[in-house]
């Protein structure tokens, strides 16, 4: 799976040339199309008490939008890119996937969204809703106000924590496209500690010598496409035990695949991906189930 | 019957615009929102000039003006080109695409940056059509 073509959503206090820029190096593996979608909710241009629609408010906002993407097209142009572009009014996810639909992009851009807590376990974050939603892999950037800075290769060190799962099959298929860019490619899995409750030492070390069999084979299957990767068995609480392996290696982006619970038994039970992609510092590349 | 022209603008404020100033002058206006849908109107209608916009959705303008002036049945078609992009922006462009495709794509006829005063896109239009 190439990534030839990808979808930058921005609101553009989140997410801003800076992050695009990071993801240039994707042209030495194919990227040659970028989409730009800025989403202007609803609310600031609806309706207004007194006052009614706006139509002055919205015109603001889409001439303010079309001058960025003007002058960051101008900069793809000049590489030889193709680039296109939309400025719509409307509601966030129902868009991307209208505009995912139009335009059959290989990768989503996305800054995370800051919803408040109870509001997420009630509606659930945009980053989650557009994963159960979308066929395409998500890259989640950060808030640029949480004073990260955008490595300047996203592709540097990237940690794939995979959990053998479908979409984590999905993940491994898309980096073996990306050799020209992966600089060294950590990967790891996290066995559960319900898993090493044998009192046998022999059990224990037996769980650990096969995973790590298993992370090594692959690291063969990356070694034949030009990648080298490294191999890590952790154990513990996945949330916790990634993000600090995305620490010790430091890396420069995490990347997961989806888990496939049910949205219902996600919304109450949490996900390992949804809960580091909305809470982790490093940027996260997610690989969805639905196919 | 005047001369057909067809417009190809994503944005449908300029659209208006440039519909209005061609109907006033008494051409025929034909309208187009991206590149994709711009290339269907053209093999349809043949149109006598082309007003092309390179921002765009499904397909930019680049995209399309290249797909035009390589195509021996419709590289004849005069194209103005009508867009916020910088012209050197298009030109650096076309270099590179040059140099990577091994084609090389004369420049457009005339390159109109937005916006402009109506007389001065109907100045551009009896140019090359009158």
């Amino acid at each position: 799976m190439k990534i030839k073509k990808l979808l930058f959503v921005t609101k553009f206090e989140s997410l801003c040339y800076d992050a695009l820029q990071s993801l240039l190096d994707l042209r030495k593996s194919g990227l040659e199309h970028v989409v730009f979608l800025n989403v202007i909710e609803r609310e600031k241009v609806s309706m207004r008490r007194g006052k009614g629609y706006i139509k002055e408010d919205e015109v603001r906002l889409k001439e303010t939008a079309n001058i960025r993407f003007i002058d960051w097209a101008e900069n793809l142009f000049e590489m030889g890119m193709e680039v296109g572009a939309y400025i719509e009014v409307a509601s966030l996810i129902p868009k991307i996937l209208d505009v995912v639909e139009k335009e059959t992009p290989d990768l989503i851009v996305i800054g995370r969204s800051r919803k408040g807590k109870l509001e997420q376990l009630y509606s659930r974050s945009d980053i989650t809703e557009l994963t159960r939603r979308s066929p395409v892999p998500i890259l989640v950037f950060k808030h640029l106000a949480e004073g990260k800075m955008v490595p300047a290769k996203l592709f540097d060190r990237p940690l794939f924590a995979t959990s053998w799962s479908n979409s984590s099959e999905k993940a491994v298929s898309c980096l073996k496209e990306l050799g020209e860019v992966i600089g060294e490619l950590h990967l790891m899995h996290v066995v559960n500690e319900k898993k090493l409750n044998s009192s046998d030492t022999h059990d224990v070390q037996s769980v650990r010598k096969n995973e790590r069999n298993r992370l090594e084979d692959l690291c063969g299957e990356f070694a034949q496409k030009g990648i080298s990767a490294r191999p890590h068995v952790y154990v513990g609480d996945p949330e916790t035990e990634i993000l600090k392996a995305a620490r010790e290696y430091q890396a420069t982006l995490i990347v997961l695949g989806f888990s496939d619970r049910t949205a219902l038994a996600e919304r109450w039970l949490g996900s390992i991906s949804r809960n580091i992609a909305d809470k982790s510092m490093f940027p996260c590349l997610l690989f969805p189930v639905k196919k | 019957m005047g001369k057909k022209i067809l417009v190809v603008d994503d944005d449908p404020d300029v659209r208006s615009f440039v519909l209005t100033v061609l109907e006033e002058n008494q051409y025929t206006p034909l309208v187009a929102c991206d590149g994709v849908e711009g290339l269907e109107v053209i093999q349809k209608e043949m149109p006598d000039l082309v007003i092309l916009d390179v921002l765009m959705p499904r397909g930019s303008g680049i995209r399309l003006y290249r797909h035009l002036k390589t195509d021996d049945a419709l590289k004849a078609i005069p194209v103005i080109m009508f867009t916020g992009i910088a012209l050197r922006s298009f030109l650096k462009s076309q270099k590179v695409l040059e140099a990577f495709k091994g084609e090389k794509i004369p420049e457009p006829d005339i390159y109109l940056e937005k916006p402009v005063e109506p007389q001065e896109l109907v100045d551009a239009i009896r140019k090359k059509l009158d």
